[in-house]
């Protein structure tokens, strides 16, 4: 009797988590959408959205409503059930990573012992989606978008991991709250300071994981169109739209807590801390997408193989070796 | 010694990199360049290096008169056909100047090969119409028009009011009339 009552109120929690979730999805999407236009046309000094309401500000509204008055185009011998199932899988996964975030030091929708094995496990699903999409759509620049997602997130995602094992390491938890909090409140000592090597990896990957410039090969449009969601319009469109936001979010939400103290901060720990950090990294993948040309393929390979893993695995061994003797 | 280099290479790199994103986020900061057409319009001195439509110039000795001496060999290497001159009968001055701005590439073919001298690029900018047949214009009444309105204002027309938009749109006159009048729509509106 008392077992279900709590099971009950937990699933209920959960339920709750996950609307707030979608809704921060939503909320960051539609905010991001205006800030990275913005921030496009400040780089270029231009003034970026401008008509449609004071500033332009009601531009990512009349975005979507366009993109929903779309027709749903779906072009002639498409895998029809994979068709419509990537862009569900490119959206849902992201939807369970954004649980074991913490937030702030009581707000985490899911405390789970071990957050980062679930958000690295589940990470790779969206590159599942892309290929999915890509193949699916019985497009040539699709397919050839979703090898390059393939071919980017495979390499990319195991620099990614050494260097967040650097600060599991550090810290000995895998557990969010635990790495958050064992940052303490004062900036200089946080993780990018502790491990400066680690938060450059993480940040050349996290924007390589995410597909965003200058690592946008799988959708590089001067070349392949716009890669593996050529073929997709409308809501198909809208769903990838969303989930790349909403890694950028995920990914910097992760930085944050990994690298930026989480929800501690100078002053008043809270989520607040969390959401400023985060955005400030979302910020900064915005500004260099406006920054740098797109890396070649062989480039993007060669950073990665030559560079990033060799790199990582010495952070990792000298992590090790200074918590050995410590 | 090669892998020293290479990651010699590299760090210079990364240090362009910064040099890079420090350039734009200054540029975030500045002000902005671009001019908000319909409620803004370009300074003047940043037209003197804008390659308008043609106009013809004005002449050295005669400042009413045009220069050129109806030879046809602008229209003749114009890639366009956009050149149609009509000699009079009198004298060598052309009666017809007749210039189809949306057929011109803006290539300069005409104001190389002609021998006087005679026509120019101008700084006109605020150029639009809702009609081909507006578009088509009379040099020579243009130029009437700039010799009317004032001694010399050396580079092109209409270089004083560059602040009034209105006033740089083709005027409802010559062949523009028969398009109806509809070369110079109200930028407000
Ligand atoms: S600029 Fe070139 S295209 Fe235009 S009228 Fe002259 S020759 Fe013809
Ligand atoms: S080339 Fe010069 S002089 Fe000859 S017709 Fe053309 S404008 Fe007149």
């Amino acid at each position: 009797m008392e077992l279900s009552k709590i099971s009950v109120l937990s699933l209920v929690e959960l339920v709750v988590a996950c609307l707030l979730v979608i809704a921060l999805m939503v909320a960051n999407a539609i905010v991001m959408v205006y800030a990275e236009r913005k921030g496009a046309g400040f780089i270029q000094r231009r003034p970026g959205p401008y008509e449609v309401g004071p500033w332009g500000i009601l531009q990512p509204v009349a975005d979507s409503m366009k993109l929903l008055a779309k027709q749903l185009f779906v072009p002639a011998n498409v895998d029809f059930l994979l068709y419509f199932l990537a862009p569900v899988l490119a959206f849902l996964p992201v939807l369970l990573l954004f649980l074991p975030i913490p937030f702030g030091p009581y707000l985490t929708a899911l405390k789970v012992p071990d957050g980062v094995v679930l958000i690295l496990a589940f990470a790779g699903f969206g590159l599942l989606a892309n290929l999915l999409a890509g193949y699916s759509s019985n497009n040539k620049y699709g397919i050839l978008g979703a090898g390059r997602a393939v071919a980017q997130g495979v390499a990319y995602e195991i620099p990614m991991i050494l260097a967040l094992l650097a600060v599991v390491f550090q810290t000995g938890s895998m557990n969010l709250s635990d790495i958050a909090e064992a940052q303490g409140s004062a900036p200089w000592r946080w993780n990018f300071l502790c491990q400066p090597l680690a938060f450059f990896i993480y940040l050349v990957t996290l924007v390589a994981e995410t597909n965003r410039a200058p690592f946008d090969l799988p959708e590089g449009e001067s070349e392949l169109t716009a890669g593996f969601h050529t073929e997709y319009s409308g809501m198909g469109f809208a769903l990838f739209f969303l989930s790349e936001y909403a890694n950028m979010l995920l990914v910097s939400f992760v930085c944050a807590t990994f690298f930026l103290g989480g929800y501690k901060g100078p002053i008043l720990d809270g989520f607040w801390w969390t959401f400023i950090k985060a955005y400030a990294v979302m910020a900064f993948i915005v500004w260099i997408r406006w920054t740098f040309p797109r890396v070649r393929f062989d480039q993007l390979l060669n950073i990665n193989w030559k560079w990033l893993l060799p790199l990582s695995i010495l952070n990792l061994w000298i992590t090790a070796v200074i918590i050995k003797l410590v | 010694m090669k892998m020293l280099s290479a990651i010699w290479d590299n760090l210079k790199g990364l240090y362009s990199l910064l040099v890079g994103m420090c350039i734009t986020g200054r540029y975030f900061f500045q002000p902005l360049k671009t001019v908000h057409f319909p409620r803004d319009v370009v300074e003047p001195e940043n037209l003197a290096s804008y390659r308008g439509p043609l106009e013809l110039a004005r002449g050295k000795t005669d400042e009413s008169k045009t220069r050129c001496i109806s030879c046809q060999m602008c229209a003749k290497g114009c890639p366009g056909n956009c050149i149609t001159v009509v000699k009079s009968k009198e004298g060598k001055n052309p009666v017809t100047w007749l210039y189809d701005f949306t057929l011109c590439c803006l290539c300069g073919a005409c104001v190389e090969v002609c021998p006087t001298a005679a026509i120019q690029f101008s700084h006109r900018l605020y150029l639009v119409s809702t009609s081909r047949e507006a578009l088509v214009l009379d040099l020579l009444k243009d130029l009437e028009e700039r010799v009317a309105a004032g001694p010399l204002p050396a580079a092109g027309a209409g270089t004083p009011d560059a602040k009034k938009p209105e006033a740089r749109m083709p005027d409802a006159g010559g062949p523009q009339k028969a398009a109806g009048g509809s070369a110079a729509p109200d930028p407000e509106g």
